[in-house]
């Protein structure tokens, strides 16, 4: 499983307040310590207004690269930040993300093919979150047809088929880990990535939350996460998942992490 | 000092709160004060939600058991009277999160406020119709993205151009929301929780 490691955000309080002073230290350290924990990519978003935005995500950008190969996932919902970000990359970023809405099927699909990896795609549109499998299928749908049109492969979209706070929806789980198993049976080469943390949105000591849901999600054929590579925990949870599901041959990939002191019970 | 039923409310017994309002309506008490005390519960609620006590699935829950009762006792004739005032809210255009703005009309709501719950992707036009419409004093925003930034700027701009911002105080909340964001998209407050936006309509209604 893909690691997007996720704490290069400005809407963290702490990032935030590094962007706004150029802490060149502070961003560099944060992102080497997310490549060391494992991170295939790093996700940078800037948070900031729109308007300074494109150079705050510029500044990110740069920033990071001076320190890490390791590639960037571009995260905003402003069309004007992602090609500014994108015109810095030294290697084909993720791009986070697109959804059925048309601001984002306007602005930012349009950028993705021949300058990204993979982009994240929302199932949502201009009417909102489908509350049902079915109501998700019929955006992933349109959604696939117009990244095939751009020219994407389907190996290179990796849908988000959001999850609810499950302290806001009882299924909001269930929903998301249905749509994955509808989609896979009807487009078996796209990808499923999710927003980890935000199943656990309003509840008291997330990280369990988190912990289930991945594992869970895993089962479900998830393929990429947002999350925190350095929270051991989730990290144990994630290889031991990964190895019960028959994806880790001779367990190599969990007992190496215990021998690097990554898994803690 | 809270009642039986404000303390059932403010418990989350869903059970209780029903079974005390069905007595209390055979019993001959006015449907008006036991909407009162469920209100009471709600107070309590989002007290307890401010300190840590209580989760957001609890201020959902809450939302559940107290439309229910409060639609029994409106159909037996209930009443809290005047409302505090109105006020007008929804997410901006661009933007469609729903929980937070859920969470402070559930809240507006209870605390004996008249919403008018615009929705979410709410362009500025809309919003402007409808503080004309209620003649609403307190206009609330809500957005979770950076590009909810302008549309909040342009409601604001809007209203001044509308000339109705001499009268409307504006609030805005939502997780990237900031002092500095308050100050560009040129609001008179920012609300970091439900309560916190409880307690500015209090202050600005209250005037």
């Amino acid at each position: 499983m893909l690691i997007i490691a996720e704490k290069l955000n400005g809407t963290l309080k702490k990032t935030a307040a590094a962007i706004a002073a150029r802490d060149v230290a502070f961003v560099q350290d944060l992102a080497l310590r997310q490549v060391a924990a494992g991170a295939a990519y790093i996700d940078v978003n800037a948070g900031t207004a729109p308007a300074r935005e494109p150079d705050d995500l510029v500044w990110l950008v740069d920033t990071v690269q001076e320190v890490t190969e390791t590639p960037l996932c571009l995260d905003s919902a402003n069309p004007a930040a992602i090609q500014a970000g994108l015109a810095r990359v030294k290697r084909p970023p993720m791009i986070n993300s697109i959804s059925g809405e048309r601001n984002r099927i306007e602005g930012v699909l349009p950028l993705v093919a021949g300058n990204a990896a993979g982009v994240i795609a929302l199932l949502l549109d201009d009417n909102g979150i489908p509350k049902d499998v079915e109501g998700r299928m019929v955006v992933a749908r349109r959604l696939l047809d117009l990244t095939r049109a751009a020219g994407i492969a389907d190996k290179d979209v990796y849908v988000d088929p959001l999850a609810i706070a499950v302290s806001t929806k009882q299924d909001g789980a269930l929903v998301a880990l249905d749509t994955m198993r509808a989609l896979r049976a009807e487009a078996p080469e796209v990808r499923f990535s999710v927003g980890l943390s935000n199943i656990s949105f309003g509840l008291p000591i997330r990280k369990v939350v988190n912990r289930a849901f991945l594992t869970l999600a895993l089962q479900a054929g998830l393929d990429a996460a947002i999350m925190d590579p350095l929270d051991d925990s989730l990290y144990s949870e994630m290889l031991a998942a990964e190895m019960v599901l028959g994806r880790d041959r001779f367990c190599r990939k969990y007992t190496s992490a215990f021998r690097a002191n990554r898994i803690v019970a | 000092m809270a009642n039986e039923l404000a303390m059932a409310m403010a418990d989350l017994d869903e059970e209780k709160v029903q079974a005390l309002v069905k007595a209390g309506l055979a019993g001959g008490v006015d449907p008006s004060a036991l909407l009162n005390e469920c209100r009471e519960g709600m107070t309590l609620i989002g007290q307890r939600f401010e300190t840590g006590e209580y989760y957001l699935s609890d201020l959902i829950m809450a939302g559940e058991i107290f439309k229910t009762a409060a639609a029994d006792l409106a159909a037996q004739g209930g009443s809290s009277g005047p409302t505090k005032g109105k006020v007008v809210m929804g997410t901006v255009k661009g933007d469609i999160h729903d929980i937070g703005k859920d969470i402070v009309v559930t809240m507006l709501r209870g605390a004996n406020y008249e919403v008018t719950d615009l929705g979410v992707d709410v362009p500025p036009a809309k919003f402007i119709e409808a503080v004309k419409e209620t003649g609403a004093p307190v206009l609330g925003m809500s957005g979770l993205l950076t590009i909810s930034f302008d549309p909040m700027k342009e409601t604001v701009a809007a209203l001044q151009a509308a000339g109705l911002r001499g009268r409307v105080k504006v609030m805005i909340g939502g997780g990237p929301v900031s002092e500095q964001v308050r100050e560009y998209v040129g609001a008179d407050a920012l609300g970091v929780d439900a309560q916190a936006a409880v307690a500015l309509a209090g202050q600005w209604l209250a005037a």
